[in-house]
């Protein structure tokens, strides 16, 4: 596994596109940290601290696809 | 004669034989934690399914006809190879030996274990009507039954749906996303009424119709109609009312797998009963995922509990205890999601139980309910804002007394610092 930056920010943008080599993490899922994280961030122009099992480029399906974008 | 043990022979005669029946999300987790926590040990996992661990929570999105196959598998053929993990697909086991701890399959072949695992999950009911089995009729379970879904619904242009709860929202979703017009048959006046009040249903219906589903309460289905090919043709409810369709969806629960251990000294009680440990009252014999009836320590009794992350954590727990029992405790609050929809829906833990509740209404769209027992919250429902998830959670957790606060539990923005310090016992 590689190791994490730290003190990174994620936020979610809305995506229709799903690859098939992507990885999808339903809501789920997600541990409680996460799903915080994801009900907090979806469909608002908002940033939180990188959920812990979250990479950026996944695809959370919550009321719509998400791709996490964590810098 | 002396027979000089090599470090590496000593071990070869030492290691544990691990079988796993059924290859869920249960049965795979327990395998990854087994082969993590014991390396040496032989594991073979067997499943009836014709292909390996897949995301059982994503086939509604493929029958939906949003996502394509490949994310949906988990673990290909080549994992359990990695992993040394003996798969054998399209096995049926056939017959489970305690005494002799060996099972026997449907080709005649006999595996020994000193720990089985059993992740037998369950089987959609079919109802108990005429015509049940007609073409176009679908029950919703496995990845292979989300593909034909999908094959039926794709060619559908009206649906009826039946199963007012958890799983029979999933086929209206798919009708809705596959541009069927569907009607949505409920025994009852309102969806999942065990767990939610009108006005909370009220949301979800009008979340139904916005995509094509219409709810009829009171209703149900009576008999199915076919056509001369056999293919479902319509539904006719108790009141004798004919809802014309070229697709039906039926998800009225599940028949739990327990005739493998009929016969046996396994304890069943409406699925296999097991302590917090996963185990079962034979020794080197653990249960995970929703077969099980297991101790839930939280709400000091047994209980039962279909969602993907519990059958994760259980075969992960009983993993653990099976190479050291009672080194780890089945300790969890469940949760699950309904994302089809523009705002979420969220249930947790037990919110068909207990003996009082509160529910409140707290902006448009929002409202949610939380199920108390003995002046704890024991379950609940969030729908529009899921904010309050993880103090309720907490709050199980700790098993808190919120009797005389329970309003405080319905205000928004509720965090569990807003309720009167615990006093001690």
């Amino acid at each position: 596994m590689p190791i994490r930056e730290q003190g990174r920010r994620m936020r979610l943008r809305r995506t229709g596109t799903i690859l098939p080599e992507a990885r999808i993490r339903h809501y789920d899922e997600l541990g409680d940290d996460a799903q915080a994280t994801v009900a907090e961030l979806a469909g608002r122009p908002r940033t939180a601290a990188e959920a812990s099992d979250l990479e950026d480029g996944d695809v959370v399906k919550f009321t719509d696809y998400y791709v996490v974008r964590a810098r | 004669m002396t027979t000089d043990f090599t470090p590496e022979s000593e071990r070869l005669i030492m290691s544990d034989s691990y079988v796993i029946i059924g290859d869920g999300i249960a049965g795979a987790s327990a395998a990854e934690t087994l082969r993590q926590e014991a390396p040496d040990a032989d594991i073979t996992v067997i499943t009836d399914e014709g292909e390996s661990l897949y995301n059982r929570i994503l086939i509604k999105e493929y029958a939906k006809g949003k996502l394509p196959e490949a994310p949906i598998s988990i673990h290909d053929e080549s994992w359990y190879d990695d992993h040394d993990v003996d798969l054998r697909l399209d096995t049926v086991v056939v017959d489970v030996d305690v005494e002799s701890d060996e099972i026997r399959t449907h080709e005649g072949e006999t595996i020994g274990y000193d720990k089985l695992l059993l992740g037998i999950g369950g089987t959609p009911q079919q109802l108990p009507v005429e015509n049940a089995d007609a073409k176009g009729i679908h029950h919703f379970w496995t990845f292979q039954d989300a593909r034909k879904i999908k094959e039926s619904v794709e060619d559908a242009d009206r649906g009826a749906i039946v199963g007012a709860g958890l799983l029979g929202i999933d086929f209206a979703a798919i009708c809705g996303a596959q541009d069927v017009e569907a009607k949505y048959l409920m025994r009852g006046d309102s969806w999942w009424r065990y767990a939610l009040s009108n006005e909370g249903a009220e949301i979800m219906h009008e979340a139904m119709r916005e995509r094509g589903v219409e709810p009829v309460f009171d209703s149900g289905v009576d008999r199915f109609e076919v056509d001369d090919d056999g293919h479902v043709e319509a539904a006719v409810d108790p009141n004798g009312e004919r809802y014309e369709c070229d697709f039906a969806g039926v998800a009225i629960g599940l028949d739990l797998n327990t005739e493998l251990v009929e016969g046996t000294p396994i304890e069943v009680d409406d699925g296999i009963v097991v302590d917090e440990y996963m185990r079962t009252n034979v020794d080197n014999v653990f249960a995970a995922g929703d077969i099980t009836r297991f101790y839930d320590v939280l709400l000091g009794e047994q209980a039962q509990n279909g969602a993907w992350g519990s059958a994760k954590e259980q075969g992960t727990i009983a993993a653990r205890n099976m190479i050291d029992y009672e080194s780890e405790r089945f300790e969890w609050v469940s949760s699950y999601s309904i994302t089809h929809f523009d705002f979420p829906f969220l249930s947790f833990g037990h919110p068909t139980l207990g003996d009082d509740s509160v529910e409140a209404t707290t902006a448009e769209g929002e409202w949610r309910r939380v199920a108390l027992k003995d002046g704890k919250v024991v379950g609940g429902v969030l729908i529009g804002d899921l904010s309050p998830q993880s103090a309720f959670k907490k709050l199980m957790r700790e098993g808190r007394d919120v009797r005389g606060q329970t309003d405080l539990l319905m205000e928004p923005g509720f965090s569990v610092d807003d309720l009167a310090a615990p006093t001690e016992q």
